[in-house]
C-alpha cells in the first residue's frame, strides 16, 4: 500500500509541473470568470447562464484533463521506457497500475477543486451585485451550495473516465485510447437513448442489443444532475448514493481489467 | 546459491502484421552467474543481450525455459529489493530533478526520510552529478541520464546489478569512472552482469563472459579458458638491426614481416614455427640489442569476431515442433 | 493474483448491471434532465457554428428530435410538454433546409394532440411553410398543409385549396385534384377521408407513418360497422320495444351471428342500446366528425 501512494504522489507531482495541465486548468479558469462578462450580455437569465456554464467549464475540462493526463502519463512511461527502472524496483505491476490512477485521481480532485473554488469566487461576488428583490424570487440562491452535489458527481463520472483511460492506454496507442475514451463518454451520455431504442426501432434483434448496452455501458447520463441543481430541483441522497457506488463498481471494473491486461503485457 | 541462473530460457516474438511469423529473440539460453562476480555478456546489436535482461526483470514473459535470481523466480518482490537495474539508454520523468527522482526510487524501498536523503546525496556524488541534483531531467544530456541510471541501480546497495550497455553515451573519462565504480562494487560483494559491444570493457574488468549472436549462446567461460591463451606467435622488437643483419634475417624466410620503427629500429613478427631466441641470438650476433619480445595471443575481439561469424544467421523459427508464443 | 483475476470482475461486473438496473427501478434519470434542455435555439447560431458539418448537425439534430418526441410519448408524466420538440425540427431544417422526412414528419409529430403529441397544427403548418419557402416544387408540402387543415383542424375550404394548389405543382399525382374536389364538396365524410389516408399508406416511405394510415384506415372501417350496429339496435328497438342488454339478445333474435368484433379483434361494446369502440382497443379514440355529415 506504501508502494501505492509513493507512486501515486509521483504522478501528482509530475502531473502538477506538466505545462499541458496549467494550461487547461488557467483556461478554465479564464472562462468560468468570463462567464460573468457573458452573462453580462444576456438579458435577465444572467445568474442561470453563469451558473450552466461555470458547471459546463468544470466538466469539460475535468474531461479533458482526465483523458489527456490520464493517457500521457501511462503511454510516456511506458514508451520512454521509464518503466523499466521502476519495475526492476520491489514494484508489483498491479501496484503501479492502483498507484498511476491514485496519482491521477488526485491530480483531478485538487483540479476540479481549483476549478469550483473559482466558481464559488464568481457567484459569491455576484451576490453581493445582486439586489436582494431578485435574489428572492430566484428558483436556487446564487452562491447555492447545493451546487456541490452536482460538482461531486462530476468528479465521480471523471474518475470514472480515468478509469477508462487508464485501462485502454494499459494496450493500446495513445491516440486510440483518446478515440476509445471519447467514444465511450459519448455513447454513455446517450444512454437514456438506448434505453429508449425499442420505442423507435422494429427489429427486435437490434433492440435486445440496445438493452444489453444500456445495461453494460458506463451510464455517465445517471452522474448529470447540472440542471437539477441550477434550478433548485430535489436531488435526493439517495440518488447521489446510488450514483456514487455505481461509480466506483465501475472503477473497480475497469482497474481490474486493466491490472489483468497490465500484468501480462510484454514490453518490447 | 549462484546469483543468476538461467535455464534453456527462451523467447519468441511475433512479427508482422497480416502474416505473422516467429522471430528467435532468445534460444534456449542456459547460463550460470556465480556471486561476487563481474559477469560480461558479449554480443553484437540485436543478438538478445537486452532481451535476456529484460527477461530477467520480468518486463516481459519468457516463451519457455526459467530464469532465477538469488535463487528465487524472476519477478518475486523480495529478489527485487536486492537487484538493481540500469536499462539500456536509459529515461526518466521529465519534470523531476535527479534528486527527486533518486528519491523516489529509494521511497520504493521503504526507506525512511533521512535514511533517503544520506543515501541520495552520497550516490549523486559517486556518480558525478551531486552539482545538477536540481537540475530537471529533461535537461540533463544522455550521458547524465546514463549516470542517474546507474545510480538508482545502486540505491539499495544491491546484491546482484544488472547493467545493460552502461559505458553507452558517456565519455572517455565517464567510461573509466563507471570502470573503476564496477570494480568497487565487486570489492563490496556485489555480483555484476553487464551487457555490453565494447570488448576492452570486458577484458579488463570480467572474471567470465557469455557470448551471444543471433539469439543463440555461442560461448561461455573464463576469459583465459575461451581465448586459451594461445601463443600464435612472436613480436620481437630490436634497434641498431643492421641492413646486413635485416637481409639476414629476411632471407632465410624466418621472419613473417620486418617493420621499420626508426633508423635501425624494426619490430619483427615471427611465426610460431621460428623459434625466437635463434632469431634473437642471429642479430644480437650482428650488433642488434633486443627491446622487448611479446607472444602473440588471440585477442577477445579476434575470438569475438570468429564465434560471432561462425554462428547461424537466421532468426526464423525451425519448424519442429517447438510451439511459439506471446 | 490467480483469484482476484477470476472473481473481481465478476463481482464488479454483477454490481455494474446490478445497480443499473436499480437505476431503471428508480425511473431512469431525474425529472428535469438536461435532455430537456436546448442551449442553442438560434437557427442562425448553429448555422454558423456548424462550420461544415451543417449537414450532419442535421442529422443530429433530426435524431434528438426522433428521440424526444418519442421518450416524451413513453414518459409517465402527466404533465409531460413537448416545448423542444418545435426549436429541434426548426434547428434540423435550416441546417438542411431540403431535410424533407424532417417538414413531413415533424408535422404529423407537432399535429398529434396531447398526450400522444403537443397538439400544435401552427406550428406544424409554419414548419410546412418553411419546407415550401425552400422547395416550392414538392407537391408534398402543400398536400400536407392540406392535410393538417383537413385532419386536425377540420377546416375543409383551406384544405381543398392546399390540396389544389398541390395538384398544380407540376409531377404532382392523379388523385389530388378528385382528392379537392371531395373534400370541397363533402369535406370531412369518410369517402374523402379514406381517399385522402389510402394514397398516404400507398405513397408513406416510413413504416411509423404507414401505420397510422392503416389505422386510420381501420378506424374509418369501424366507424362504418358501428353505424351498421347502430341500425341494427334500431330494428330490435322498434321490433321488441326496448334497446337490447348485450349481443346475445341480438343473437337470440337472429339478427347477429356472435359478438361483433372491430377490425383489429377487439369486441364493440353494448351499454344502455349505445354502440360504442372499446377503450381497450388500438383504434380508440375515433376522430370526431362534423355534425352536418353525421
Amino acid at each position: 500500500m506504501q508502494v501505492v501512494s509513493h507512486i501515486a504522489l509521483n504522478v501528482f507531482k509530475e502531473s502538477v509541473r506538466d505545462r499541458v495541465l496549467y494550461s487547461l486548468v488557467a483556461f478554465a479558469v479564464l472562462l468560468i470568470g468570463g462567464s460573468y462578462l457573458i452573462g453580462q450580455l444576456t438579458a435577465g437569465q444572467d445568474i442561470k447562464i453563469i451558473k450552466d456554464l461555470g458547471l459546463a467549464a468544470i466538466a469539460t475540462f475535468g474531461l479533458l484533463i482526465a483523458v489527456f493526463i490520464g493517457i500521457g502519463l501511462v503511454w510516456k512511461e511506458v514508451e520512454r521506457r521509464s518503466i523499466y527502472s521502476l519495475l526492476s524496483k520491489p514494484v508489483r505491476r498491479h501496484e503501479f497500475i492502483l498507484g498511476k490512477y491514485a496519482g491521477l485521481a488526485l491530480t483531478l480532485l485538487v483540479n476540479v477543486g481549483m476549478m469550483t473554488a473559482a466558481f464559488y469566487l464568481v457567484l459569491v461576488y455576484l451576490n453581493t451585485q445582486t439586489p436582494e428583490n431578485i435574489r428572492a424570487v430566484l428558483p436556487a440562491p446564487v452562491a447555492d451550495p447545493g451546487m456541490l452535489r452536482a460538482i461531486a458527481l462530476i468528479l465521480v463520472e471523471l474518475l470514472v473516465v480515468t478509469a477508462i483511460a487508464l485501462f485502454f492506454s494499459t494496450f493500446s496507442s495513445p491516440f486510440l485510447s483518446v478515440a476509445l475514451t471519447m467514444g465511450l463518454w459519448l455513447i454513455g451520455h446517450f444512454n437514456a437513448d438506448l434505453r429508449n431504442f425499442e420505442a423507435v426501432v422494429e427489429s427486435p434483434v437490434a433492440a435486445y442489443l440496445a438493452r444489453g448496452l444500456y445495461y453494460v455501458l458506463p451510464n455517465f447520463a445517471a452522474f448529470n444532475v447540472k440542471t437539477q441543481v441550477v434550478y433548485g430541483l430535489p436531488v435526493p441522497g439517495s440518488y447521489l448514493l446510488t450514483t456514487a457506488v455505481y461509480g466506483a463498481v465501475y472503477i473497480g471494473l475497469l482497474l481490474t481489467a486493466a491490472v489483468v491486461i497490465f500484468a501480462r503485457r510484454d514490453f518490447k | 546459491m549462484d546469483a543468476i541462473r538461467t535455464e534453456a530460457l527462451t523467447k519468441h516474438y511475433r512479427v508482422g502484421f497480416w502474416r505473422s511469423r516467429p522471430y528467435v529473440a532468445l534460444e534456449g539460453l542456459t547460463l550460470d552467474v556465480r556471486r561476487g562476480e563481474v559477469f560480461g555478456f558479449l554480443g553484437p546489436n540485436g543478438a538478445g543481450k537486452t532481451t535476456t535482461l529484460k527477461l530477467l526483470m520480468q518486463l516481459i514473459y519468457p516463451t519457455s525455459g526459467r530464469a532465477e535470481i538469488l535463487g528465487r523466480p524472476v519477478g518475486d518482490v523480495e529478489v527485487k529489493r536486492r537487484i538493481g537495474y540500469l536499462p539500456e539508454n536509459p529515461y526518466f520523468y521529465d519534470y523531476l530533478t535527479a534528486e527527486e527522482l533518486l528519491e523516489y526510487f529509494a521511497s520504493l524501498f521503504g526507506f525512511q526520510a533521512a535514511e533517503r536523503r544520506r543515501r541520495v546525496a552520497t550516490l549523486l556524488d559517486e556518480v558525478g552529478i551531486g552539482a545538477e541534483r536540481r537540475l530537471q531531467l529533461r535537461k540533463f544530456s544522455k550521458g547524465m541520464l546514463q549516470r542517474v541510471g546507474i545510480a538508482q541501480a545502486i540505491l539499495n546497495e544491491p546484491d546482484v546489478v544488472f547493467f545493460d550497455e552502461p559505458m553507452s553515451g558517456l565519455d572517455p573519462l565517464g567510461r573509466r569512472e563507471i570502470r573503476q565504480l564496477i570494480l568497487r562494487l565487486r570489492d563490496r560483494g556485489c555480483t555484476v552482469f553487464f551487457s555490453s559491444h565494447v570488448l576492452s570493457d570486458a577484458e579488463t574488468l570480467c572474471s567470465r563472459v557469455a557470448i551471444l549472436a543471433g539469439g543463440r549462446l555461442v560461448a561461455s567461460g573464463h576469459l583465459s579458458s575461451l581465448l586459451a591463451f594461445q601463443v600464435q606467435g612472436w613480436e620481437l622488437v630490436m634497434t641498431g638491426v643492421s641492413a646486413e643483419a635485416l637481409e639476414q634475417v629476411t632471407r632465410a624466410g624466418q621472419v613473417a614481416r620486418a617493420t621499420p620503427f626508426g633508423v635501425g629500429h624494426y619490430a619483427f613478427e615471427l611465426p610460431l614455427t621460428t623459434p625466437p631466441d635463434r632469431v634473437l641470438s642471429e642479430l644480437t650476433a650482428r650488433g642488434a640489442r633486443l627491446v622487448s619480445l611479446m607472444p602473440v595471443r588471440e585477442t577477445l575481439e579476434d575470438y569475438f569476431v570468429r564465434q560471432v561469424a561462425e554462428a547461424p544467421r537466421d532468426r526464423g523459427l525451425q519448424v519442429s515442433g517447438t510451439h511459439a508464443g506471446r | 493474483m490467480r483469484w482476484p483475476a477470476l472473481v473481481l470482475p465478476i463481482v464488479f461486473g454483477a454490481g455494474v448491471v446490478g445497480l443499473q438496473a436499480i437505476y431503471e427501478r428508480r425511473g431512469g434519470p431525474l425529472p428535469g434532465t438536461a435532455e430537456n434542455l436546448l442551449y442553442v435555439q438560434s437557427p442562425r447560431a448553429i448555422e454558423r457554428l456548424a462550420l461544415a458539418y451543417d449537414a450532419l448537425l442535421a442529422d443530429v439534430y433530426w435524431i434528438r428530435a426522433v428521440q424526444y418526441f418519442g421518450s416524451t410519448r413513453l414518459s409517465k408524466d402527466p404533465n409531460k410538454q413537448y416545448d423542444l420538440l418545435y426549436p429541434l425540427l426548426n434547428l434540423t431544417t435550416s441546417l438542411d433546409p431540403r431535410f424533407r422526412l424532417a417538414y413531413l414528419l415533424g408535422s404529423i409529430f407537432l399535429s398529434e394532440p396531447p398526450p400522444g403529441g403537443p397538439g400544435r397544427t401552427d406550428l406544424a403548418i409554419a414548419l410546412l411553410e418553411k419546407g415550401r419557402r425552400a422547395e416550392p416544387d414538392v407537391w408534398e408540402y402543400p398536400q400536407s398543409i392540406g392535410f393538417v387543415h383537413y385532419w386536425w383542424r377540420q377546416e375543409y375550404k383551406e384544405a381543398a385549396a392546399w390540396f389544389l394548389r398541390a395538384a398544380d405543382t407540376p409531377g404532382a399525382p392523379e388523385w389530388l385534384r378528385p382528392l379537392a374536389a371531395t373534400t370541397l364538396a363533402q369535406g370531412g365524410s369518410r369517402a374523402s377521408s379514406r381517399v385522402l389516408w389510402q394514397q398516404i399508406a400507398n405513397t408513406a416511405e416510413v413504416d411509423w407513418y404507414r401505420n397510422e394510415a392503416l389505422k386510420r384506415l381501420r378506424q374509418l372501417d369501424a366507424m362504418d360497422q358501428l353505424d351498421q350496429l347502430r341500425a341494427v339496435v334500431d330494428v330490435y328497438r322498434e321490433r321488441f320495444g326496448a334497446a337490447p342488454d348485450s349481443w346475445d339478445d341480438l343473437r337470440r333474435a337472429g339478427y347477429l351471428r356472435g359478438t361483433p368484433l372491430d377490425p383489429v379483434g377487439v369486441p364493440y361494446r353494448l351499454a344502455g342500446g349505445t354502440v360504442s369502440l372499446d377503450p381497450q382497443s388500438p383504434l380508440y379514440p375515433l376522430p370526431t366528425e362534423p355534425l352536418r355529415l353525421r
